[in-house]
């Protein structure tokens, strides 16, 4: 007999398919027979590629058309067909109402997650994107490229700038400085209490930069004699409800003089857009009166923004204007100016601490991953129990296409029941949104302007999205569970191809890894937060209490000795620096002495005498200041206004307190000596203390006392449990000293809290988050096992009539889950280490990644795996054989 | 006469089924083809071809036996119907009565004379 040849098995595999059914027999064959006929005459490689052009040759309608069945098929989408749908597919789902439930809850939580972190996503993104000229706004930020620690990034720019920049290049159109204020407003002089007002300092060019519809006066142009204040219509209606302002005086409740000062109301305007970085309640007007800039190491320092004319070329611009810049400064480029387009300052202003109003970007792009991801989970429980469900169905799947189906209409009837419960979950959701918005509101500390109630344009996106989720996430089942043959599947015979085992295996695995990684982090950011909130920071913040600066008018010892009777107050200070309020009252750069080149920065610190104690330093070296040493405090105001070359010489000899590392870094070995570069005799030593938070690596600190202070602050050191009792009686002084005179007292302790907002609302996001990823991949596990266990009724009861216990099912039922974890957890933890190590790397002072965070991480995990599979498998392991193995 | 609907391809298959009567089928014409012409003709065409001429009643086809070179598959047999010789008769008689008519002269010239 001829030995047979044939082509290739892939080819011809190709060939079947292009080939219409009823042509195959014939054509195929002719094929084969040709490849033969050519294999004999040329070989086998001519013949491989005169077959390859067959099978290309195949590509015309007649060959591949299909024949028609002969009969007419029902239409997919009649509206008969969907009526069916959605009966049949309702019914499906009130049937089985636990896998509905677990589905349901599962796409609600996700779906609800995705909307909450949507909303705020596009809030912060919507800033500042509303004025008409908001694409050629900019303002100057200015980079000192400083040699050790990179470079120094500040809203501020010399004062003059942006006037000089006008004149220089025509491009400028306008600028304006723009900054924030805070003034307590009242009506009348004599009133007693002021509403907190938010101000927004501008130019009077600013009219011609941001759209502000005016209501009624005349604000554009500067009325010259009192301050001129523009009120918000909303502000306007709570400060004096019904009552016309234009062009009346108002008053404000002052912290520096005695008497309040007249503002003088010169029109209303419409508010002032809420979702801009701009927003407040009043305008207070400056006239433009800026001095000409001049490069003379003298600078005021102001915000400025500058706006261009539409169409410039902003990289071109900016490299001109720096090219000035460098010029005029005679600093080889180590200053240098970036414009910094006005839609990105509310997202990208990390670096501005003066900044009242703005959003971390870094936040934003965390929190959308992690929502992007829950949903992820929920849509993958979607997928893994449909599948899993998959086995239930394939009877009827069978029924339904011999009773002529078509796949299509099989697959239509599965994505309707998706679609049903994406709908369902929608509802919920939307219910809960609504519900939890003013929550999530408080929690932010603002307002959301763009949600999905007030913005319909942006609802129907999201339903369009969620419509294509639905879509995407129903199409894997319903493809699988159509796909089967209905003559097997109605024998029973399922065929060995069921690969979605191995595909839920990996999406159970991802989806844990993603919640152990979510739970790391949680650790780790509370870790951080703790490190930095009970840090010693060498003093005592605790039962500290601080007033704001003010001024004192001569009254400061007065007051002081009258505090200190306050029952409860162990020691007072009036001082020029309080915690939380920067670095220190003045920062100068001194010669390094040990390298000549090199300056480094100290910074000061002053109060009276009594700074050090009140604070609670911790003296290591030398003496504290004393009344007794008349060298200890200088009269410095009335000195340096008598005349300044005195103040200074006076304050050649002045006796100091060095902390730690500034006396290491200044190499002091003597007390008692001047310090030469640093102008100062150090008396004593204390040890470090942190001047500002913790973002920032300790300062090299003096400490300075003055006497008779005109203004500043003052911290009082209570007794335990007396702050309240302390803080009435300060009030009760103040009415008396200064009658018309602003109060804040604060406890110091909760100003450095408050520090650390970001990270405390980071870490309660995360805690809120992780419990919401564990519960999903939780549920989803929950899922599958109920599955696991309802499809291995049988086996469970052959085996326990064979005599397995109940632990021994129990181990076999949870086993192959518990290996997933425990594969989540090998695959997360390295994941989570990188990652988690990089955001540490924006902290000096970081907590460190133990080892026992992992293993807490993955037990917990597991403990969480093993409570959520043994409630189904022990119920499974304890049903009775009988009604299992009875059951057909 | 009426409009001629056979394609020049069409017309060298109902040719070629003809003269390779009674064994004609895809691969035999398609083989018969590539010889006469001396360019590789594919299958597929062929088979197009020759659906398109039963179609239309030209030939006529059933399933014959199987081979072992066709992995067991039978092939389709095509033989010419009667309507079909008469179309090729026509094609033919249309061919050769516009050939009588080129004058010897133009023959000559084109260096087809064959007297």
């Amino acid at each position: 007999m001829k030995k047979n040849i044939l082509p290739p098995k892939w080819l011809d595999r190709l060939a079947t398919k292009l080939c219409a059914p009823h042509l195959r027999e014939e054509l195929i064959g002719d094929l084969q027979e040709r490849y033969a006929m050519r294999f004999e005459r040329s070989g086998r490689q001519k013949a491989f590629f005169f077959y390859l052009r067959e099978v290309f040759g195949l590509l015309r309608l007649s060959v591949i058309r299909r024949k028609s069945s002969g009969y007419s098929s029902i239409p997919l989408f009649s509206s008969e067909m969907l009526a069916n749908y959605f009966k049949i597919g309702t019914r499906v789902l009130l049937k089985n109402r636990g896998y509905s439930f677990i589905h349901l809850t599962g796409l609600a939580i996700g779906l609800w997650a995705c909307m909450i972190v949507a909303t705020v996503v596009i809030d912060s993104l919507s800033y500042d994107r509303q004025w008409s000229r908001g694409n050629d706004i900019y303002r100057i930020v200015t980079e000192d490229q400083k040699g050790n620690s990179g470079p120094e990034r500040m809203t501020a720019s010399h004062e003059g700038l942006a006037q000089e920049l006008e004149k220089l290049f025509p491009e400028v159109e306008t600028w304006s400085a723009f900054s924030y204020a805070e003034r307590h407003f009242k009506p009348n002089e004599l009133d007693e209490y002021g509403l907190k007002t938010e101000l927004l300092r501008m130019d009077t060019t600013a009219w011609n930069m941001l759209d502000i519809h005016v209501t009624s006066g005349n604000p554009r142009r500067y009325i010259p004699g009192n301050q001129n204040v523009i009120l918000s219509k909303s502000f306007a209606e709570r400060f004096a409800p019904g009552k016309d302002l234009v062009g009346k005086l108002i008053y404000d409740i002052p912290t520096y003089q005695d008497k309040a000062n007249p503002y003088l109301v010169t029109g209303i305007i419409d508010d002032l857009p809420y979702n801009s970085h701009l927003r407040a309640d009043a305008i207070l007007l400056n006239v433009k009166n800026v001095a000409p800039y001049a490069v003379n190491g003298f600078y005021s320092f102001a915000q400025n923004y500058v706006m261009l004319h539409p169409g410039t070329d902003v990289a071109a611009f900016s490299k001109k204007a720096n090219h000035w810049y460098t010029t005029i400064n005679k600093d080889r480029g180590k200053m240098r100016l970036e414009l910094q387009p006005l839609k990105y300052i509310y997202l990208h202003s990390a670096f501005s601490d003066a900044q009242r109003i703005k959003g971390n970007a870094d936040a934003i792009y965390i929190f959308s991953g992690i929502a992007l991801l829950l949903l992820f989970i929920a849509c993958v429980n979607f997928i893994n129990l449909s599948t899993a469900k998959a086995f239930a169905r394939l009877k009827e799947a069978g029924v339904r296409r011999i009773l002529s189906g078509s796949r299509y209409q099989l697959i239509l009837q599965l994505l309707t029941e998706t679609l049903i419960l994406f709908g369902a979950s929608i509802v919920v959701a939307t219910t809960f949104y609504n519900l939890s918005i003013e929550s999530v509101e408080e929690f932010l500390g603002h307002r959301l302007v763009q949600t999905f109630t007030t913005n319909p344009e942006m609802a129907l996106y999201a339903s369009a999205i969620v419509f294509l989720t639905a879509l995407f996430t129903g199409l894997y089942p319903a493809w699988l569970i159509s796909g089967f043959k209905p003559s097997n599947t109605l024998r029973g015979i399922i065929t060995g191809t069921f690969g979605a085992n191995s595909l839920r295996k990996s999406l159970v695995v991802v989806q844990f890894s993603i919640s152990i990684v979510v739970l790391l982090a949680t650790i780790v950011v509370w870790k951080q937060l703790d490190l930095m909130k009970n840090k010693d920071l060498g003093y005592d913040k605790k039962h500290l209490l601080g007033i704001d600066y003010v001024s004192w008018d001569g009254k400061a010892d007065a007051f002081k000795a009258e505090v200190q009777r306050i029952p409860g107050v162990v020691r007072t200070s009036i001082t020029r620096w309080l915690p939380s309020q920067g670095g220190g009252f003045m920062m100068r750069q001194v010669p390094d002495p040990a390298d000549a080149e090199k300056r480094i920065k100290v910074w000061f610190v002053a109060g009276d005498v009594d700074l050090p104690e009140t604070l609670g330093l911790k003296l290591s070296g030398g003496r504290t200041f004393s009344k007794q040493y008349s060298t200890d405090a200088l009269n410095a105001d009335s000195l340096q206004q008598a005349d300044f070359m005195k103040f200074e010489q006076a304050a050649m000899s002045q006796a100091s307190m060095l902390t730690e590392s500034a006396a290491k870094m200044l190499n002091v070995k003597d007390l008692n000596k001047q310090i030469r570069n640093a102008h100062t005799i150090p008396v004593g030593i204390v040890s470090d203390f942190y001047n500002e938070s913790l973002y920032e690596p300790i300062k090299p600190t003096i400490i300075l006392a003055h006497r008779a202070m005109q203004d500043g602050g003052m911290l009082i050191r209570v007794q335990p449990g007396t702050e309240k009792q302390v803080d009435a009686g300060i009030h009760r002084l103040w009415k008396q000293f200064y009658p018309a005179k602003l109060l804040e007292v604060n406890q110091i302790e909760e100003l450095l809290d408050k520090q650390y907002e970001a990270e405390n609302r980071l870490h309660q996001l995360f805690m809120f988050f992780s419990g919401l990823t564990m519960f999903l991949s939780a549920l989803g596990i929950f899922g599958l096992v109920v599955q696991a266990a309802e499809q291995r009724s049988k086996e469970v009861g052959i085996r326990k009539v064979l005599g397995a216990s109940v632990a021994g099912i129990v181990a076999l039922l949870s086993k192959d889950f518990i290996k997933l974890v425990i594969i989540a957890i090998v695959l997360a933890s390295p994941l989570a280490w990188l990652s988690l190590n990089k955001w540490l790397e924006h902290y000096p002072y970081r907590t460190e990644m133990n080892w026992w965070i992992f293993v807490i991480t993955g037990l917990s995990a597991i403990s969480i795996t093993i409570l959520t599979i043994s409630f189904q498998a022990v119920r499974a392991a304890l049903a009775d054989p009988v009604k299992s193995l009875r059951n057909e | 006469m009426r409009r001629s609907d056979l394609g020049e391809f069409e017309e060298i298959v109902l040719l070629t089924v003809a003269a390779t009567a009674p064994k004609a089928y895809s691969v035999v014409i398609a083989e018969e083809l590539e010889k006469e012409t001396g360019f590789p003709v594919s299958t597929g065409a062929v088979h197009a071809a020759l659906q398109r001429l039963e179609q239309k009643g030209y030939l006529s086809s059933y399933l014959g036996e199987a081979t072992q070179e066709r992995g067991g598959r039978r092939k389709r047999l095509f033989t010419i119907t009667a309507f079909g010789g008469k179309i090729l008769n026509e094609a033919r008689a249309v061919r050769e009565s516009l050939w009588n008519r080129i004058e010897p002269e133009t023959l000559a010239k084109i260096g087809l004379d064959f007297s």
